[in-house]
C-alpha cells in the first residue's frame, strides 16, 4: 500500500512536450482518474510511473521512495496497457502466470490465485486459449487479471474499457469499482470518458496539453470547474460558454442582459451555465428570447439549442414540448450554477465581486 | 478467354530464359553426374556407368568425407557464432535499444563486398610479413606472434570462419532488427513491468516471438554456408592440405584440377540434398508467415 507523488515531472522528447511541469498526489488507496482529450500526457504521466519512460525532470515517489532511478520490476506497480500487451505465444494461463514466475511466487500458490483473478473477469473456461483466439473485451479483460494475480502497491490502468461494447464496459465498471474497493489498492486509471471518469474516480485530473488543469473530486470538478477548459470539457452536453461583459452584476452578451449574475463590471467575461440550468420556456416570460436552431429529443427530456448573437446555446425543455426552427421561445436560466470566466486568463473568477 | 492465353504469353519469355540458364544446366550436371568424362582425355562426355560417380565418392574417397566433415563444422561455426553474434548487435542498435547509430546503413558494407574480396582481403590481414591482424593478434596474445596462421590446418580454418561471419553479421544484424522493431513494443514492456529482468523480458518475452525469424535467418545461413566456395578459394584454396576443403571447393577441384567432370557433378549433386531439406523449410516458414 503506497501512495503516489509526482514532483514537477516534465518529459520532453525534442521540442515535443508530453508532460509538463506536473505535480500530482495520488492518496494511499485512492482512486485517482486521469481524464483529458487524447494526447494530452495521460499515457505519458503513467508510463513514467511505471518505469517505462524516464522523466526529463522531476522527482516520482511510490510511498516514501523516490523511484526514479528504480527499474520498472522495482517499482511493483501493475499496468494496464491501453493495447493489452498481452504475450502472445503463451496462454491466457501463462499469461496470468508470468508475474508470479518471474516475482518467484512458491508454484503451490499459483493455482489459487491464477483461478481467484481469471474468475474475478469470468475468464474461467478461456484459461487455455492463446490471446489471438479471443475477442478485443476478452483480452482486455486478461489484462485485468494479469494486473490483478498479485498485490501490487499501485494499479495503473490505461483505458482498460476502451474495449469493450456499451452495456459490459457500463457493468464492468461496476466490477472494477468492487474490485478496488476489495483489494483497496491505489489505482490509477486513465479515460477520456467522462462518465467512467466521473463514476470510477475517488478524485479526477482533468489534464489538457500536458498539464493538469484541475484535480478534485466529481462532483467539485462538475459544480466548480477551474477554468474554461474543464468546463468545457466535463459534462453532456457540455456547458454553454457565453462571451460578452459584465456591468455592475449583470451580464451583457450580444443582445441579451441577464441582471444579478455577479461579477462586478469587467469587459472579456465569459459565462458559463449548463443546459440543465436553461429552462425553455413560451417566449416573453424567461430571461431572455431567441429563436431556435435545432432540437433533439434525448428521451427524458429535449434538448433545444438557440441562437444568441453569434453564438449556440443549449437549454432544456420537457419532453413533450415541439418547437419549430426558427420559432422565438423564452429562456429561463437559473444561476445558482452559473460561473464566470476571464476569457483572457480562462480562469474562473468570483462571481460576488 | 483471350487473356488467359495472353498471360502465358506474356510470362514465356521470362519461363523460357530460366529455364536456359537455370533448368537445363541443371538438368544436364544430373546427367553428367551419372557419366564418365575426363576432360583430359576427350572433350564430350564419356558413356553413362549408373551409381559409379557416387559410390565412389561415398565408398572410396576419404577426401569427399573430408570435405564432408570440414563444411559440416565451418557450416554449425559459422551459422551459430552468426547468428548469436548479430542478435547481439540487433539487440543493442534495434529501437528502444542501448546504441543509437544514425548510419545504420554503413553495416551492410561488409556485405556489400564479393565473397571473393572477403577471401583476398583476409589472406592479406593474415600475411605473416604484413597482416595486420596477425600483427594485432600477434601483439594482443604474444605466442600468436610467431605461428603463420593460413599455414597452420587449424588456424587456418579458424581465419576461414572469421571471415564468414564478418561478412555474414551486417546482414543477419540487418534482418533481425527488422524482426526486432517488428515485436509490439508492449509485450516487453508488460514484462518489465511484471517483474522479469532484461534477461527473463528477452528470453520468455521477446525470444519466443522472435523465433520465426530466427529460424528463417538460420535455415537461409545454413544454405549460404553449405555451398560456401568462392571465399576459401581465395583465402586458402582449400589448404593447407585439405584442412579447409569444403564441398563445394572439392567438386570444383575435381572438375577443373583433376578434369574428372562426371564425378564433380556428382559430388554437387549430393551437396543438393540437404540444400533440398532446407529450402524445403525455409519456403514452409516464408510462406506460412506470409
Ligand atoms: N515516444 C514519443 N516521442 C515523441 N512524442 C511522443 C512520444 N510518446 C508520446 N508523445 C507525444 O506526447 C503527447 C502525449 O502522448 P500520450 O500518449 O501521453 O497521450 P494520451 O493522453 O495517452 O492520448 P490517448 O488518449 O490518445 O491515448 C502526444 O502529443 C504524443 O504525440
Ligand atoms: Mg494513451
Amino acid at each position: 500500500m503506497a501512495g503516489v507523488r509526482l514532483k514537477d515531472v516534465t518529459k520532453r522528447w525534442g521540442a515535443v512536450i508530453g508532460v509538463h511541469n506536473q505535480s500530482l498526489e495520488v492518496r494511499d488507496r485512492e482512486f485517482l482518474v486521469l481524464l483529458g482529450p487524447s494526447g494530452c500526457g495521460k499515457t505519458t504521466t503513467m508510463r513514467m510511473i511505471a518505469g517505462l519512460e524516464e522523466p526529463s525532470e522531476g522527482e516520482i515517489w511510490i510511498g516514501d521512495r523516490m523511484v526514479n532511478d528504480d527499474l520498472p520490476k522495482d517499482r511493483d506497480v501493475a499496468m494496464v496497457f491501453q493495447n493489452y500487451g498481452l504475450y502472445p505465444h503463451m496462454t491466457v494461463r501463462e499469461n496470468i502466470a508470468y508475474p508470479l514466475k518471474v516475482r518467484r511466487v512458491p508454484k503451490s500458490e499459483w493455482e489459487e490465485r491464477i483461478d481467484r483473478a481469471a474468475a474475478r473477469v469470468q475468464l474461467g473456461d478461456l484459461l487455455e486459449r492463446k490471446p489471438r483466439e479471443l475477442s478485443g473485451g476478452q483480452r482486455q479483460r486478461v489484462a485485468f487479471a494479469r494486473a490483478t494475480v498479485r498485490e501490487p502497491k499501485v494499479f495503473l490502468m490505461d483505458e482498460p474499457l476502451s474495449n469493450l461494447d456499451a452495456k459490459l464496459r457500463v457493468s464492468t465498471r461496476a466490477e472494477l469499482k468492487h474490485l478496488q474497493h476489495e483489494l483497496a489498492t491505489t489505482t490509477i486509471y486513465v479515460t477520456h470518458d467522462q462518465i467512467e471518469a466521473m463514476t470510477l474516480a475517488d478524485r479526477v485530473a482533468v489534464m489538457s496539453d500536458g498539464i493538469i488543469q484541475q484535480l478534485a473530486t466529481p462532483e467539485e470538478i462538475y459544480d466548480n470547474p477551474a477554468n474554461l477548459f474543464v468546463a468545457g470539457f466535463i459534462g453532456s452536453p457540455s456547458m454553454n460558454l457565453i462571451a460578452g461583459e459584465t456591468n455592475n452584476g449583470s451580464f451583457l452578451a450580444a443582445d441579451i442582459e441577464l441582471p444579478e449574475v455577479g461579477g462586478g463590471s469587467r469587459k472579456g467575461v465569459v459565462l458559463g451555465i449548463r443546459p440543465e440550468d436553461l429552462t425553455v420556456v413560451e417566449a416573453g416570460s424567461g430571461h431572455f428570447d431567441a429563436p431556435v436552431y435545432a432540437t433533439e429529443l434525448t428521451g427524458e427530456a429535449i434538448l433545444v439549442t438557440v441562437v444568441v448573437g453569434s453564438q449556440h446555446v443549449c437549454a432544456r425543455g420537457p419532453r413533450h414540448m415541439r418547437k419549430d426552427i426558427g420559432e422565438l421561445v423564452g429562456i429561463h436560466a437559473d444561476f445558482s450554477h452559473a460561473h464566470l470566466f476571464d476569457s483572457a486568463t480562462e480562469e474562473r473568477i468570483a462571481r460576488s465581486s | 478467354m483471350r487473356d488467359r492465353h495472353l498471360k502465358y504469353l506474356l510470362v514465356l519469355p521470362a519461363v523460357v530464359v530460366v529455364f536456359a540458364t537455370a533448368i537445363w544446366p541443371l538438368i544436364q550436371s544430373l546427367i553428367l553426374s551419372f557419366r564418365t568424362w575426363k576432360l583430359s582425355k576427350s572433350h564430350v562426355p564419356g558413356p553413362f556407368i549408373g551409381w559409379e560417380n557416387y559410390s565412389w565418392a561415398l565408398l572410396e574417397e576419404p577426401d569427399f568425407w573430408n570435405a564432408t566433415v570440414v563444411t559440416t563444422v565451418y557450416t554449425v561455426l559459422t551459422v551459430g557464432c552468426t547468428t548469436l553474434i548479430a542478435l547481439g548487435i540487433a539487440l543493442l542498435l534495434a529501437p528502444g535499444g542501448r546504441l543509437r547509430l544514425t548510419v545504420r546503413t554503413l553495416l551492410i558494407l561488409p556485405f556489400a563486398m564479393s565473397p571473393a574480396l572477403v577471401g583476398v582481403s583476409f589472406r592479406f590481414m593474415f600475411n605473416p610479413e604484413f597482416g595486420l591482424f596477425d600483427a594485432f593478434f600477434g601483439l594482443l596474445i604474444p605466442p600468436l606472434a610467431e605461428v603463420s596462421w593460413l599455414a597452420d590446418p587449424t588456424l587456418a580454418f579458424a581465419v576461414c570462419v572469421m571471415a564468414d561471419i564478418w561478412g555474414w553479421i551486417p546482414f543477419i544484424t540487418l534482418v533481425l532488427i527488422g524482426g526486432i522493431a517488428a515485436l509490439p513494443k508492449e509485450t516487453v514492456e508488460a514484462a518489465y513491468v511484471d517483474g522479469a529482468s532484461g534477461f527473463e523480458a528477452f528470453r520468455d518475452v521477446m525470444l519466443p516471438q522472435l523465433a520465426p525469424v530466427l529460424a528463417i535467418v538460420i535455415i537461409l545461413k545454413s544454405i549460404f554456408s553449405i555451398k560456401t566456395f568462392d571465399q576459401i578459394y581465395m583465402l586458402t584454396n582449400g589448404g593447407p592440405g585439405t584442412a579447409t576443403q569444403t564441398l563445394a571447393h572439392y567438386a570444383y577441384f575435381n572438375g577443373f584440377k583433376y578434369y574428372d567432370m562426371g564425378f564433380a557433378a556428382s559430388v554437387a549433386w549430393i551437396m543438393v540434398l540437404p540444400m533440398i531439406v532446407l529450402t524445403y523449410f525455409y519456403t514452409r516458414y516464408v510462406f506460412r508467415r506470409g
